[in-house]
């Protein structure tokens, strides 16, 4: 008998925070001009494939500027990578998340062009995703962090300028697969993508990180565009290769694990 | 304690379901510096992301006789550098050169496969297809 009553009450006392809040601006359908005016912006599409080796070259000769106490830091994973001990930033699969996306990626991204939005995507791991809002709006004043942010654009000519803020403190900003830093409180990544030849992706970022640089560090990360079916992206679930195929006790395809060892890689079986 | 509990093989279950999710990992585990020379049987080709493996089972030469382990790039890149599901098979007799692990243990990081019955050259060399255009 009191269950009811008490049901209703519950109802009414939630409802509040049911209700839209006001700041909640609706975001309107695409025009046929929206849709026009992607005719005017740059050819981005096809595949682009990082050059890994100019990665490299970049750190090699641009290396960010690491505050004192974290170069120390730095050094020693460099040296455990060197010996052959990586720490393996990546091995929880957790997404690489920006800025480290474009500066350590080994795998093709596609950019996709919709009005009021870029959208980068990546192939690996299976979590790369940037939204990029292109339609004006401003960034939250409190938005939730995340691995790749709050990223806002704008056009500048053939120019994309990105600026993205509220990255997770714990995304790494990172020079390889082994060797980074949580990037940090407060960081703030601009990035401005551009073609500096009819295939060739140039993407320049200012890396602000107050907790572990000393100022901002500015590199410039390359993408080659391929057209080739073979290029096309494909599925690259990060986790998959922890499992291999099985049938469980119905006869049904299913997974169990695989044997690694504590850096990761597949351990072969002992007779 | 445990061993009372749970039986060999429902403990080997709960260790492996335990461990961490360790796929996308760094080659430096790989000594870059070094090549060695397999010849051998292949025992398992597994094309999955992050990296493609394969098992070569290795019974002459002067290297280590046994199942070594060797690991590649992901199935899309090794697409783009003319691979696929199918470009090795269980039972195939190859020569491979790996770079090995620096612990010693049976593995390596891929550099070159040569199926023995075709004269086929397999590669793996990414910086082959960083250039624009294709």
């Amino acid at each position: 008998m009191i269950r009811a009553p008490l049901f209703a009450l519950a109802l009414t006392l939630g409802a509040p925070a049911l209700a839209a809040p006001d700041n909640d601006p609706i975001t309107p359908a695409p025009t046929a001009r929206d849709w026009l005016e992607l005719a005017h912006r740059p050819d981005w599409s096809g595949s682009w494939f990082p050059v890994i080796s100019d990665q490299f070259a970049q750190v090699n000769t641009n290396p960010p500027p690491w505050k004192p106490e974290v170069q120390k830091q730095i050094d020693h994973w460099d040296a455990e990578e060197k010996a052959g001990r990586p720490r393996g930033l990546l091995l929880d699969c957790l997404p690489h998340g920006v800025p480290t996306f474009y500066l350590i990626t080994h795998n093709s991204i596609e950019i996709l062009q919709t009005p009021g939005r870029v959208t980068i995507l990546g192939e690996s791991d299976g979590n790369r995703l940037v939204r990029i809002w292109t339609d004006g709006r401003k960034a939250p004043t409190d938005p939730d962090p995340s691995f790749h942010g709050y990223n806002i654009g704008v056009w500048q000519g053939d120019t994309l300028a990105v600026s993205t803020t509220a990255i997770l403190p714990q995304t790494w900003l990172a020079v390889s697969e082994a060797v980074g830093i949580a990037i940090g409180e407060g960081a703030h990544v601009d990035q401005k993508f551009h073609l500096i030849g009819p295939d060739t992706l140039a993407v320049d970022l200012t890396i602000t990180a107050p907790a572990v640089l000393t100022r901002p560090w500015q590199t410039r990360r390359l993408f080659t565009r391929k057209r080739a079916r073979s290029f096309e992206i494909v599925e690259g679930v990060c986790r998959q290769g922890d499992f291999e195929e099985t049938t469980d006790k119905w006869g049904n395809p299913a997974w169990r694990p695989v044997a690694q060892s504590t850096d990761g890689n597949v351990v072969a079986p002992t007779k | 304690m445990l061993k009372k509990i749970l039986s060999p093989g429902a403990l080997a279950a709960t260790l492996a379901i335990a461990a961490p999710s360790l796929a996308h990992h760094s080659f430096a585990m790989f000594d870059q510096t070094k090549v060695v020379n397999l010849r051998g049987t292949i025992s398992s080709y597994r094309w999955v992301n992050p990296h493609v493996s394969l098992f070569v089972e290795v019974q002459e030469g002067p290297v280590k006789h046994g199942v070594w382990a060797v690991e590649l790039t992901s199935p899309g890149n090794l697409t783009r550098l003319g691979w696929s599901r199918q470009s090795l098979k269980v039972g195939d007799k190859v020569d491979i050169e790996v770079n090995p692990l620096r612990d010693g243990a049976l593995g390596g990081g891929f550099r070159k496969a040569t199926i023995l019955s075709t004269g086929q050259v397999l590669q793996a060399r990414l910086v082959e297809i960083e250039k624009p255009g294709g």
